[in-house]
């Protein structure tokens, strides 16, 4: 208690600091909970102020929100949200909310991008969705609209369109405009765009010198299937639990948490400390899975074909506990608001201890041969730098970031669920490279299986579920979870008619994608497929590649295939012919 | 190279024989909803319970009937319609193998009778759901004679009912005295 009454006042620290420099930028100031605040400021101070806690008070990025209150106060309203966590003390760390109304008859804000950087996805999101211009955004490209829907219809505004409304297509080519990299004997290399082996489409374009890439481009957001709109029009709160689970299909289950606590939190609803447990042992269960599919992947595409056949069969235990535990092997279903549907028995929590001390010996040999395997280490070590800098300026998130030094870590840092009742550590490496990338998901793992067995050990007996509570309309507040690809930050207002007003979710690889570009310069086309595999981009490889030839004007089309064994064996260059 | 040998030969062979053989699932698998006609009561509540509109009901006012329609292709198997179920009319069975030849197989539909409003003479509710919910009223304890008034005013549609009610609050002249109890003076119709 002591601690949370002074952990408060730190908090209010960095609030005041901020009113001591802006003090009459600043309109309003709202406690959501003990560590979240939104501060209401004029619209055009909004870039200075998310600046100065960005880099002035230790902040990274966490989400961006663009909402119509129009019903509510006559304005549109953009919501940047920043994690504080300089102190890296969870009694001190803070979730900060600069909020700015933008006027419904003139929608324009000052664009916060040329200030930090890490906002420029989330603006050009913004624009899209609600035609609010980002004034001063160097990027005017769409982000998440296709190029084929009409200017003026801005989706989620609450007056735009029906939600399964789908507009006449008005362009009839992809349109997109890739960034021009000119230059002697620079080659343009797309990768790309449809027809992903994990169903998720996204078109890179590659600029290469030789075998060297100079500079990357990608266009993504083929797959929008409109989950947002959905939800604040069809769904009751506990539907949209399910749907947020279907936002990925290897790490739904976080999303479905983020969601649920969000609306938990914005309505003061108390899930029972039991439900907790539950909720913690499945999102570990979730990331057991998902680091052992894409250790698997590594290491085919690294060439080393027999270990990913291993991964994958040891990966089945993972998928088993999720079976005995939930009775499904994926998208758990589990969550209500409120807390969880399914108690955990002693049998099923004997047969789940089992299966991880299977998998942790398995894994012991496995990992022993990864790393041994002769190039592995070569091939990992060095490629794909995230820069320490380049991280700090686009706020990138789990295993990704915690390669390149840093030690954020939203289980850590925000506690949620059951994370700070066990004990655990957080993995960080220096490398700032794919290897790195991979040791950290390694390591992570035996953690994970700390957190299962500790938190099957420690659960408290009671209810999982809490019912009878009412919903308020109007409160808002945030989710967030730290999926295996790092932080998921859901964000959800809540309205009249027993549905979302807004409900925002930012998945992980959201905040990965942005500094991907850095990633890729300076090394050669065959370790493209394995640095984007590095931040494990729920999808890991493109079907087909076509190269263009800038000088002689000449594309050609290359199978998947091909690039791939030359990622794997480093031969017979298909760039050659 | 040789360890990987020796794990391959320790691990011997990864997988089964499925579809060759059948596959064991765990307890408390999530399959295919199982629907028990003679059980439902066209209360509707795993339709709104439903996520993704899977299951949906419709009503012939012309025909007299409700019915319950589930379209497996559509059915995520989150269990909502088994928890909300108050007869437990539908159960997750273990059953996963979904594919169909003729995508009319992926339906399912079941009616069920409507009953008429002994006032107005519309279609209003399932015969079942009427009984369902005498039966409700049987277990609390209410007394045979008064329960059988009380069955009648079940068969009344919820607009005839407030119709009834208001009339009876308007042409009655209903005083409550001190103590919190009612009294009445008027004659009622």
């Amino acid at each position: 208690m002591e601690n949370e009454i002074k952990g408060q006042q730190d908090r209010k620290k960095y609030v005041r600091a901020l009113y001591s420099k802006f003090g009459a930028s600043i309109l309003e100031e709202k406690w959501q909970t003990q560590d979240q605040v939104t501060l209401t400021v004029k619209l055009n101070t909004l870039p200075e102020i998310v600046e100065e806690a960005y880099y002035g008070q230790g902040g990274w990025l966490s989400n961006v929100i663009g909402n119509d209150e129009r019903s509510i106060n006559g304005h549109f309203a953009v919501y940047y949200v920043l994690s504080i966590e300089a102190e890296k003390d969870p009694n001190k760390n803070l979730w900060l909310t600069i909020k700015a109304l933008v006027p419904a008859d003139k929608p324009e804000f000052p664009s916060v991008t040329p200030r930090v950087p890490a906002a420029v996805w989330y603006e050009r999101e913004v624009r899209d969705m609600f035609g609010l211009e980002p004034v001063g955004l160097p990027d005017a490209r769409r982000l998440v609209l296709p190029d084929d829907w009409p200017d003026n219809l801005y989706p989620l505004r609450k007056d735009a369109m029906d939600y399964r409304f789908r507009p006449d297509p008005v362009a009839e080519e992809e349109n997109y405009q890739f960034i021009g990299v000119e230059g002697e004997g620079i080659v343009e290399v797309p990768l790309g765009p449809l027809h992903i082996t994990s169903d998720e489409p996204g078109h890179f374009r590659l600029y290469v010198d030789g075998e060297y890439i100079v500079d990357a481009d990608y266009r993504l957001f083929y797959v929008h299937r409109g989950m947002e709109k959905l939800a604040e029009n069809r769904m009751d709160y506990d539907q949209v639990n399910f749907l947020a689970e279907r936002i990925c299909g290897i790490c739904g289950y976080a999303h479905s948490v983020a969601y649920a606590s969000a609306v938990e939190t914005a309505n003061g609803i108390e899930v029972p400390p039991r439900a907790q447990y539950i909720r913690t042992i499945l999102l570990e269960l979730e990331r057991l899975h998902s680091h052992l599919l894409n250790l698997g992947l590594a290491a085919h595409l690294v060439g080393f074909d027999a270990g990913f056949m291993h991964f994958f069969r040891v990966r089945e235990k993972a998928m088993q506990m999720a079976e005995i535990l939930t009775g499904s092997r994926k998208s758990y279903g589990m969550n209500l608001i409120g807390g969880v549907r399914r108690d955990i028995l002693k049998e099923q929590r004997d047969q789940v201890l089992r299966l991880i001390a299977e998998l942790r010996s398995e894994l012991d040999d496995l990992l022993d041969m990864l790393v041994n395997t002769p190039n592995f280490i070569s091939r990992t070590q060095g490629v794909g730098r995230l820069d320490p800098k380049v991280a700090r300026d686009f706020s990138p998130v789990g295993p990704n970031i915690r390669g390149s030094g840093y030690t954020r870590d939203t289980r850590a840092d925000h506690p949620y669920g059951a994370y700070d009742r066990v004990s655990w550590n957080v993995i960080s490496k220096n490398g700032c490279d794919v290897l790195s990338r991979l040791l950290v998901r390694a390591e992570e793992l035996y953690e994970s299986f700390k957190i299962i067995e500790r938190c099957l050990d420690a659960m408290p007996p009671g209810p999982v579920l809490v019912e009878g509570f009412t919903y308020k309309p109007g409160t808002y507040a945030l989710g967030y979870v730290e999926a295996p690809r790092g932080e998921d930050v859901h964000w959800v207002m809540t309205g009249n008619k027993q549905k979302v007003y807004r409900w925002r979710s930012r998945a992980s690889t959201y905040n990965n994608w942005p500094s991907l570009r850095y990633m890729f310069r300076g090394n050669t086309v065959s370790d493209a497929p394995l640095i984007v595999a590095s931040i494990d981009p729920c999808y890991s490889c493109t079907e087909r590649v076509t190269v263009v030839d800038v000088r002689k004007k000449k594309a050609k089309t290359i199978q998947y295939q091909e690039l791939e064994q030359y990622c794997r064996e480093r031969k017979y260059s298909p760039l050659k012919n | 190279m040789l360890r990987l040998l020796k794990k391959a030969l320790e691990v011997g062979e990864a997988t089964v024989e499925y579809p060759f053989k059948p596959i064991e699932v765990a307890q408390g698998f999530r399959g295919k909803p199982a629907y028990d006609f003679s059980r439902c009561i066209g209360c509707g509540a795993c339709a709104t319970a439903c996520p993704p509109n899977a299951i949906t009901m419709d009503c012939d006012l012309e025909r007299g009937i409700k019915s319950w329609n589930i379209n497996y292709g559509r059915c995520i198997f989150c269990g909502r319609c088994e928890e909300v179920c108050p007869t437990g009319a539908i159960v997750l069975s273990k059953e996963f193998e979904l594919a169909v030849i003729k995508k009319e197989d992926m339906y399912c539909r079941a009616e069920l009778k409507l009953c008429r409003c002994i006032f107005c003479g519309e279609y209003f509710e399932t015969f079942r759901e009427i009984e369902y919910v005498r039966e409700i009223l049987e277990q609390v304890g209410l007394t045979k004679k008064s329960s059988e008034s009380r069955v009648q005013f079940l068969k009344v549609c919820p607009k005839c009912r407030r119709h009834k009610v208001a009339r009876i609050a308007a042409l009655s002249n209903w005083h409550v005295d001190l103590n919190g109890r009612r009294e009445e003076n008027g004659t009622r119709s």
